[in-house]
């Protein structure tokens, strides 16, 4: 492998508004059921007695929106479990799943920890994010990055991301980077929390 | 429940089963030739391994249930190099067109005796080797529910339980089935069939002891583990409460106190009517036993991460 | 009939090649998509490029709705005359100030709108209609029947002269706009007044002197915002109600170092990336907390030693202030400063006083205030939601006291103002660029004016009955209810009456391509094209336009409008050319050859697109050549003109910069040519309307259904049977009904009721319970969501949910919020949907709930 193209997500940018989602939707003709990047709403805190006024209740809470699609990991445990060896990585880095090898067996999605596998029951095969890689062979950036509203994401080479943007890639309710090592840099959101350490819950998917 | 659980469930009791009866057969084969000698040993076992073919192919097409795209089964072994799902079906096939050749020669008397062992010896260690890749397939990262020491032990455990109780009715059976024929020596097959019984008593009550010391330690590992090991805990001891509860208690009784009692008419003759019931009862419990601690298996997983 | 022979029949009757049909027709399944199969696993690059080979043509596609956005760029991909996918803006590199426009997931979505499973197909009838009627009460439920344009049209004008005849033009009522010009030379219908979008903004912001956020805008261009320090959003969502670029715009600001404050009662999306401080507070009580923000600065002002107040922009900019700044003849008792203090009332506006009102701690009001006067450049900014509330004809005007008395008007950095809808975060009155007109003249025909206010619509129908002014009331007799081009029904306070309403009448007749709610309560609908299908569309905002073309041929047998309305003007005896003496491809010529820009000196205009004798002959219309900045060819690929922008350019915005500089030579257009914090016009104009009354100074007006009449007994805060406020928010999966029945984006959000973790928790509620909710007008079902997000005491539910009213109990299970908004006519006659008081329970009946996109769409009439 020379190459291992990557994800920028920004956190603090994001407004969860799922351009990216239905932008992927749109380009890879996907019906309802089947939505390659999700959008996650993670969030939680309570509301306390205002300390300097106890008559009143103060909102001491924390949310962030995280878009998330296929990390192409440099370490992908979905392509070490599959039987059938029908997910390879590419020379960009870029993790694909073979339909036609196939067997519907599920595994990658038990072993995936970012969700990116979804089984489409039509045609009985696993499917996932390819990272748009018809448009990044011709040079261009992914659908759902180039359909950011808040420019929160950004695509390319995990290393030159990395310089660009720094070394964060594992803040909730993302697992820690340990398992699969996934291509992805984040700038966190002002309320972010440490992979594994987290004290909130989805609020919302899709 | 989906069907692609059920088909789950019903593939890694039946093939557990099928590799316990397997080993518990050839164990007591061997004391048996020791006892009564070859031909005794034979008549009581080959019906019973005989029947372990039907159970595999059984297993096999469950197993298939649960793939997306049957029509690709054949490509389920691709990738010996690090699935542990291929190696779980490369072995899991091994075992049984191994099982199947050593019972058919046995049960045809075909080849000399030496062979016999021998593949009886290969299709054990492919057996044990198949319940070890199962767990291992279970034994992944993002699911800590599944990525203890416990996956392995529980899954030898039902092997080993099952496989006992099985070949329990399946002596029981045997016996009843030659008294009612009337061949052979009645009387060695009965002393064979208690001997055998009272071995199986003991030895599941010595697996459903390590089972419920496995217990406390794997909720204690669950407990201090991630945010999703503890998720699994709380399903476990919320919604699936009953059940799990239920599931300990059935062991309990079926490889417990129905084996102590197992052992107790055992050991004196002329009550083997009420060791068939006995027999019948114990695998029926357990059986329920696994097929509860399965279901909760599947169902408490939590993945870590999304 | 069996597939075959809807196809046949559809074959035989549409312009649509059997190709391009049967590619079409797969999304006829539902969910099912456009064209081609899924697209499972790509192995290779390769693979993945053949499968995209088909690389057609890219067509501008309209993004038309009314939907908050900036009329983003949306291209269609079109193979073979159907539809593949769509993108969005790649016409240029994407910088902060010149940036693309990117559509929002709504826009993306819109093929599935177009070429959905449940676009309405042929003209039908409803199967116990008779003229007259005909079993009214079956309107709702009835079945469809298939009909052909002639019988439709046929009985459209025929009922259109029978009513006429019967109760005269009175008898007639029209909802929308796109049959106006036969109906105006039928001598015209009743239409309705009042505000819906700006609540009290529309009349009451330009009376004093602000703008009104739309066609006047008081907030200063984005470039300029970025030299704002504090931005303080009363109310306002931009991430949901604005999409397009204004979150970005605001996004800019913060990296340029601007601290965010949001007051609302819900800590939105926009909030969760943009504030840096959350004010929560009830709705519909922005002016008591406003006005204890002004006692505070009032009380601890000093002009030396503590300089809160701008006096010098007061005295010389505004009127009504204080007794020394009143207009001529006026009580001097009456004015702000004393109203503020209490000192004729005894009831001063203390934190203390509104903190009971807005829930928002003394302290906390006292420290707002504090920022606010002392932070040098602050942005005050409002959306039209908190005007959405009942009897609040003066917050518009406390609002900008408050901008006044801080001296944050008509400065660089520093305004006070609406930012809402096309224009959140961007303000400016000039636009750069834009597109002529259509060239068609108006209708000289005298035509009835008589307007209903929208609270009284569905009552004037049901008692005969409406307010005319304060002075009398009128009696009416509506008997036809015309929708063309709009979602009244649904979207009009006080459904449930409106479904009453429907049913009495004797004809209701809608215009739609989609079947919602007023569909189903009509006895003859027409199906109409979508924008996609017609000759053109020119729209943009301020800094760009956009040319969206015709992406597809009509489907099935759907018409233009336009076609309508001269068909059915033709026999109603009148001459179609004169209801539409332009084709359709000569008007968005008219409209393309018109478009001009604003040059780089901020004051020239020149024309925007050069046209060659080709380009005419080619275009089949009539015109002569001209020349511009860019040539048809390349306005017709890119689809859009976007006028670059940067820091320091002409286009630069500060709105009243020349009056604050010199009011004296620059003059509003208010009666005293001043900010009015006393205004005269806006208190008799109020007043006249014979709803609720207001005085000339912003004094607070409780609002009916708002926080106090949560309680039975507010002096002793005794809840009563709704103790809870609903806000009915602006949603992201549609633009108010449009776009509601799109699968895709009824999987991407779902219409939950959310509620506060409090409120849940002292109700017993958890997160995805199927709640029933009650208004004094209305009960709902939905899925509920509980959030730490939202301020204790307050709901939200997102309005436009096409309502499914179930018959037997009249619970409506789609969750439409005018439902459960009650029609309560204040003041101006706006509609206040952010105040209404509700109770939430657990639904413990029998009407199953399934997630809304796995709800069957609509499909009046599959086959015929
Ligand atoms: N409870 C509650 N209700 C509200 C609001 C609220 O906050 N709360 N907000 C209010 C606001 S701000 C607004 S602006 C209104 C909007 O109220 P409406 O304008 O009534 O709502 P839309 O859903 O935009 O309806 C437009 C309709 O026109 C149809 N249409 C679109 N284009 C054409 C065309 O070319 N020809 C024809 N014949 N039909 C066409 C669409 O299919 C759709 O049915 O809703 C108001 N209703
Ligand atoms: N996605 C989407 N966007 C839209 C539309 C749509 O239908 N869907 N409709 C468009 C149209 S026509 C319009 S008019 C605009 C309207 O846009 P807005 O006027 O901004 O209305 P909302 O988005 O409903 O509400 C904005 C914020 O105001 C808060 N709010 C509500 N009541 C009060 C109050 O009394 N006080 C305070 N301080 N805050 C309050 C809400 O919690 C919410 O966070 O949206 C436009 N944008
Ligand atoms: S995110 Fe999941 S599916 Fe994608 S490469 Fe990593 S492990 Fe595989
Ligand atoms: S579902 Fe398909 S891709 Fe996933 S592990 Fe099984 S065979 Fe591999
Ligand atoms: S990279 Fe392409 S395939 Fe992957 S989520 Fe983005 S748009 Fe979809
Ligand atoms: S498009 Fe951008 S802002 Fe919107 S949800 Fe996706 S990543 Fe977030
Ligand atoms: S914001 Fe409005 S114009 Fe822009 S894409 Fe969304 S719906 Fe269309
Ligand atoms: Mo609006």
């Amino acid at each position: 492998m020379t190459k291992q193209m990557a994800f920028y997500f920004d956190a603090s940018a994001c407004n969860g508004c799922k351009a990216c989602t239905i932008a992927c939707k749109s380009k890879n003709n996907h019906p309802v059921g089947i939505t390659w990047r999700k959008v996650y709403e993670y969030g939680g805190g309570t509301w306390i007695a205002d300390p300097l006024d106890p008559a009143f209740l103060k909102p001491n809470l924390f949310t962030y929106a995280f878009s998330v699609a296929c990390m192409h990991c440099e370490n992908p445990l979905c392509m070490e479990v599959c039987p059938a060896a029908a997910i390879s990585k590419d020379d960009n880095g870029i993790v694909l799943i073979d339909g036609d090898l196939c067997i519907g067996c599920r595994y990658c999605q038990w072993a995936c920890p970012y969700g990116a596998p979804v089984f489409d029951e039509e045609s009985s095969r696993m499917t996932k994010c390819n990272m748009c890689v018809d448009v990044v062979a011709e040079g261009g950036k992914p659908y759902c990055v180039e359909a950011c509203v808040m420019r929160a994401m950004d695509f390319g080479e995990l290393e030159e991301l990395r310089a660009k943007y720094g070394n964060e890639n594992a803040i909730e309710p993302l697992p820690p980077a340990s398992i699969t090592s996934p291509s992805l840099v984040i700038t966190p959101h002002r309320h972010s929390q440490p992979s594994g350490k987290g004290t909130g819950r989805i609020l919302e998917e899709v | 429940m989906t069907l692609r659980d059920w088909s789950l469930i019903v593939f890694t009791i039946l093939v557990q089963m099928s590799v316990g009866s397997f080993i518990v057969l050839g164990v007591v084969h061997f004391y048996a030739t020791r006892k009564a000698g070859l031909e005794e040993a034979d008549r009581m076992s080959t019906r019973a391994l005989l029947a372990i073919v039907p159970v595999l192919v059984l297993a096999f097409l469950a197993s298939l249930l649960h793939l997306g795209s049957p029509t690709n089964a054949y490509f389920a072994v691709n990738n010996l190099g690090t699935s542990w799902l291929s190696r779980e079906i490369l072995f899991g096939v091994s075992f049984a067109v191994i099982a199947t050749i050593y019972a058919f020669l046995q049960w045809r008397k075909l080849g000399p005796v030496v062979l016999r062992i021998i593949i009886g010896w290969i299709a054990a260690l492919v057996g044990l080797a198949l319940v070890y890749s199962m767990s291992n397939v279970y034994m992944i990262p993002t699911q800590p529910s599944w990525n203890t020491f416990a996956t392995p032990v529980s899954f030898y455990a039902t092997t080993f339980l099952l496989g006992l109780f099985a070949m329990g009715v399946a002596f029981v059976a045997n016996y009843a089935y030659y008294q009612r024929k009337k061949v052979g020596c009645a009387e060695a097959q009965c002393e064979l069939m208690r001997g055998a019984l009272s071995g199986i008593a003991v030895a599941s009550i010595i697996l459903v002891g390590i089972e419920l010391v496995v217990l406390p330690v794997y909720v204690a590992v669950l407990a201090t583990g991630s945010a999703a090991a503890m998720e699994s805990l709380r399903m476990m001891t919320g919604p699936y409460l009953a059940l799990f509860i239920l599931r300990i208690v059935l062991s309990f009784l079926g490889a417990g106190v129905l084996a102590f009692f197992l052992y107790r008419n055992a050991s004196s003759p002329g009550r083997e009517k009420v060791l068939a019931y006995l027999a019948y009862a114990a695998f029926i419990v357990v059986l329920a036993a696994e097929v509860i601690g399965r279901i909760i298996f599947y169902n408490t997983h939590v993945n870590i991460g999304l | 009939m069996s597939e075959n022979n809807f196809l046949k029949k559809v074959l035989n009757e549409t312009a649509l090649s059997r190709r391009s049909f049967l590619k079409w027709s797969a999304a006829l399944g539902g969910t099912a998509v456009v064209a081609g199969g899924i697209n499972y696993g790509l192995k290779t690059a390769q693979a993945a490029a053949e499968a995209t080979a088909m690389e057609g043509e890219w067509i501008t596609a309209a993004c038309w709705h009314n939907c908050g956005g900036q009329r983003c760029l949306l291209k269609a991909q079109v193979v073979d005359g159907v539809v593949q996918k769509v993108k969005t803006d790649d016409t240029h590199e994407d910088t902060d100030d010149y940036p693309q426009l990117r559509a929002c997931a709504r826009g993306r979505s819109q093929q599935h709108q177009v070429l959905g499973a449940d676009r309405l197909k042929y003209p039908m009838k409803r199967k116990n209609w008779e003229p007259g009627g005909g079993k009214k009460e079956l309107r709702g439920q009835d079945e469809w029947v298939r009909i052909s344009w002639e019988e439709a049209l046929d009985i459209c004008a025929s009922e259109f002269l029978r009513i006429k005849e019967a109760y005269g033009n009175e008898g007639i009522v029209e909802l929308g706009s796109t049959l106006s010009r036969p109906i105006q030379m039928l001598g015209g219908a009743i239409k309705t007044w009042g505000t819906t979008s700006w609540g009290t903004w529309y009349y009451t912001g330009p009376f004093i002197g602000l703008g009104d956020g739309l066609s006047n805008t008081s907030n200063n261009d984005r470039l300029d915002m970025r030299k704002s320090n504090l931005i303080v959003i009363f109310g306002g969502n931009p991430a949901w109600s604005s999409q397009g670029n204004a979150m970005k715009f605001y996004m800019d600001a913060k990296k340029a170092g601007a601290k965010f404050i949001f007051i609302d009662p819900f800590y939105s999306d926009s909030a969760m990336v943009l504030a840096d401080e959350w004010v929560p507070i009830r709705p519909g009580t922005d002016h008591p907390l406003v006005l204890a923000m002004a006692h505070t600065i009032l009380t601890e002002d000093d002009p030396i030693l503590n300089p809160l107040i701008d006096w010098d922009f007061l005295n010389r900019c505004t009127i009504g202030f204080d007794r020394d700044h009143l207009p001529e003849g006026v009580d001097p008792k009456e004015n702000f400063k004393d109203y503020v203090l209490g000192t004729y009332d005894r009831m001063p506006k203390t934190p203390e006083w509104a903190s009971e009102i807005c829930g928002v701690a003394p302290y906390k009001i006292r420290a707002l205030a504090r920022e606010i006067a002392m932070t040098k450049r602050v942005s005050l900014l409002t959306a039209w939601s908190a005007a959405r509330t009942n009897n609040s004809d003066t917050w518009p005007q406390v609002f900008m006291t408050l901008g006044a008395m801080t001296g944050n008007i008509g400065q660089s950095g520093r305004m006070t103002g609406v930012s809402c809808w096309e224009r959140t975060a961007n303000g400016g009155n000039q636009f750069l660029v834009g597109s002529g007109g259509s060239g068609v003249p108006r209708l000289e025909d005298e035509a009835i004016n008589m307007t209903v206010n929208n609270n009284e619509l569905w009552d004037a129908i049901l008692t005969g009955q409406y307010t005319k002014d304060a002075t009398a009331k009128q009696d009416v007799n509506i008997q036809m209810i015309v929708h063309d081009g709009s979602s009244s029904l649904n979207q009009k306070v006080g459904m449930t009456k409106g479904i009453e309403a429907h049913r009495k009448v004797e004809f209701v007749l809608t215009l739609n391509f989609v079947p919602n709610t007023n569909v189903k309560y009509s006895d003859v609908v027409l199906p109409v094209t979508t924008m996609w299908e017609r000759a053109g569309y020119f729209k943009g905002n301020r800094e760009h336009l956009i040319w969206a073309r015709k992406v597809i041929d009509p489907i099935f047998e759907t018409r233009d409008d336009d076609w309508i309305a001269a068909e059915l003007g033709a026999r109603l005896g009148f001459d179609p050319m004169v209801i539409w003496p332009l084709t359709p491809e000569q008007i968005a010529f008219n409209q393309l050859k018109g478009c001009w820009t604003l040059n780089a000196d901020g004051a020239t205009k020149d024309t925007l697109v050069t046209i060659t004798a080709d380009d005419i002959a080619e275009l089949g219309v009539e015109g002569e050549p001209q020349t511009g900045k860019i040539s048809l060819q390349e306005f017709k690929e890119k689809g859009i003109y976007a006028v670059p922008r940067r820091e320091g350019d002409k286009y630069t915005f500060i709105s009243h910069q020349a009056f604050r500089a010199d009011p004296e030579a620059n003059p509003l257009k208010t009666t005293s040519g001043k900010l009015e914090i006393h205004c005269q016009a806006n208190a008799d104009f109020v007043n006249s309307k014979g709803f609720t009354t207001i005085r000339a100074i912003p004094t607070y007006n409780k609002a009916t259904e708002g926080y106090e009449d949560t309680f039975s007994d507010f002096e002793n805060k005794v809840k009563g049977d709704f103790p809870l406020q609903l806000v009915t928010i602006h949603h992201r999966r549609r633009s108010h009904s449009m776009l509601d029945s799109v699968p895709w984006l009824r999987e991407a959000f779902p219409q939950e009721f959310a509620i506060s973790q409090i409120d849940a928790e002292a109700r017993g509620l958890k997160h995805g319970d199927i709640v029933k909710v009650t208004s004094r007008h209305g009960s709902v079902i939905r899925p509920l969501l509980v959030t730490e997000r939202l301020m204790p005491g307050v709901c939200y539910l997102g309005e436009g949910a096409w309502a499914e009213v179930d018959e037997a109990s009249g619970i409506d299970k789609a969750g439409a919020t005018n439902t459960l908004n009650g029609a309560i006519p204040t003041g101006q006659g706006h509609q206040g949907w952010n105040t209404c008081n509700v109770q939430v329970e657990k639904y413990t009946g029998l009407i199953e709930l399934l997630p809304d996109h796995k709800w069957p769409q609509r499909i009046p009439v599959e086959e015929a």
